[in-house]
């Protein structure tokens, strides 16, 4: 038998730098996702050919409160994710941070409240739009607005898309600062 | 800093060695009394115990606001004594799907709280403990988006009932049913205090975990 001291304590940063990688990706397809989906409600303009006494015959995502709101959040958190890129690559390259690792926790939990926030009273006023409510005289408007809704909804897929990745990503962060 | 620091921190435990023809020749038992760690370790068992009695008491609180905010928002009933041509007289929360969603999004973030309290009274017992702390953040993170969509739906509904919109033709129903509107309103501002907490339970629990 040699002698010998066996020595604890130092876990191999080679799992990190996969986590960190991952996480790098998934950003970016994050950022895809809310960036399309934000860019497709700011476009919406429908205006339809015929004129009616009662309702109006353009629809914008400004005419909805909820949607204005949506467009202002997905602006936000896609300019966060595109910014938050840059902590990603400082963990790819160092990956024993762990301070900037948790303040990039924080800052992604913040993101995604938003983010979910802004999409789900969207989603709120789209499935109005759709189905109408016809205890409270709520008439549903997309049988008129036909391209507005269906824009209207392929956005939200775009953002809901981001909120999982987003999801992906603290779940990553946790796994990462878990592993030393 | 701290990162570094706990990279150089390290135990040696020594291995006793056999008698050998080189024994004379072999080097003495290395003891490394690893004082610094032993002397850090009860500060980090006090700080990580500190952060999981924080935990036990914002999900006693988140509690307390989403089964608040189930209860308020399920238990509307308003009935309208007159009678109109135009609207029904009787204001219920099933009669919005979004509400609906409400009450069951609260109520199941209310059970999971429950049932996560055991969970986070290990986290106090045993400050070290990973596993339950990784499971209390995955859950915690998939509870987040749930109780800001039931917030934030709900929320798009009320502030809908309150001004109306006259581009869709939607009128405002809060000035008829003015009690239901109050207490649907409530109920709403209770579910955006959970989602907070919940935020705030990922990153204690994420705080928590590091420097293992």
């Amino acid at each position: 038998m040699k002698v010998g001291a066996v020595k604890l304590g130092v876990a191999p940063p080679a799992a990190n730098r996969g986590i960190a990688i991952l996480d790098f990706f998934l950003r970016l397809i994050a950022i895809t996702g809310t960036l399309a989906g934000a860019i497709a409600m700011a476009t919406t303009n429908q205006t339809l050919p015929f004129f009616s006494r009662f309702v109006r015959f353009r629809a914008k995502f400004n005419d909805l409160p909820s949607l204005a709101f949506f467009v202002v959040a997905s602006s936000i958190v896609s300019a966060y994710l595109i910014l938050s890129l840059a902590l990603s690559v400082l963990h790819i390259v160092k990956a024993n941070a762990v301070n900037s690792r948790v303040l990039l926790l924080l800052l992604d939990t913040a993101a995604m409240g938003l983010l979910m926030a802004g999409s789900s009273a969207a989603a709120a006023i789209v499935q109005l739009a759709h189905e109408g409510i016809n205890k409270v005289n709520w008439f549903a408007i997309c049988q008129q607005y036909n391209s507005f809704c269906k824009r209207v909804s392929g956005s939200l897929i775009g953002s809901y898309a981001g909120v999982l990745v987003l999801i992906l990503l603290i779940l990553l962060s946790g796994v990462a600062l878990s592993r030393r | 800093m701290d990162s570094t620091h706990s990279t150089k921190e390290s135990t040696q435990i020594p291995i006793p060695m056999t008698e050998s023809k080189s024994a004379k020749t072999a080097p003495p038992p290395v003891v490394v009394a690893a004082t610094k760690k032993a002397a850090q370790r009860p500060l980090v068992t006090r700080w990580k115990r500190g952060l999981g009695i924080f935990d036990f008491i914002l999900r006693i609180c988140a509690i307390a606001a989403a089964l608040a905010a189930a209860t308020a928002m399920g238990t509307t009933n308003q009935q309208l004594p007159f009678f109109t041509q135009f609207f029904q007289f009787k204001a219920d929360y099933n009669d919005l799907p979004a509400f609906t969603f409400f009450v069951i999004a609260n109520a199941t973030a209310g059970a999971y709280l429950v049932l996560s309290l055991p969970f986070s009274i290990v986290c106090i017992v045993r400050p070290h403990i990973v596993g339950a702390r990784l499971m209390l953040i995955v859950f915690d993170t998939i509870a987040v988006p749930l109780i800001t969509a039931a917030a934030s739906a709900a929320a798009s509904i009320v502030y809908l009932a309150h001004n109306g919109n006259s581009n869709a033709n939607w009128a405002a129903i809060c000035q008829q049913f003015d009690d239901f509107c109050q207490r649907v309103s409530g109920a709403v501002v209770a579910s955006f205090i959970t989602a907070v907490i919940f935020m705030v339970l990922v990153v204690v629990s994420a705080v928590a975990l590091r420097r293992n």
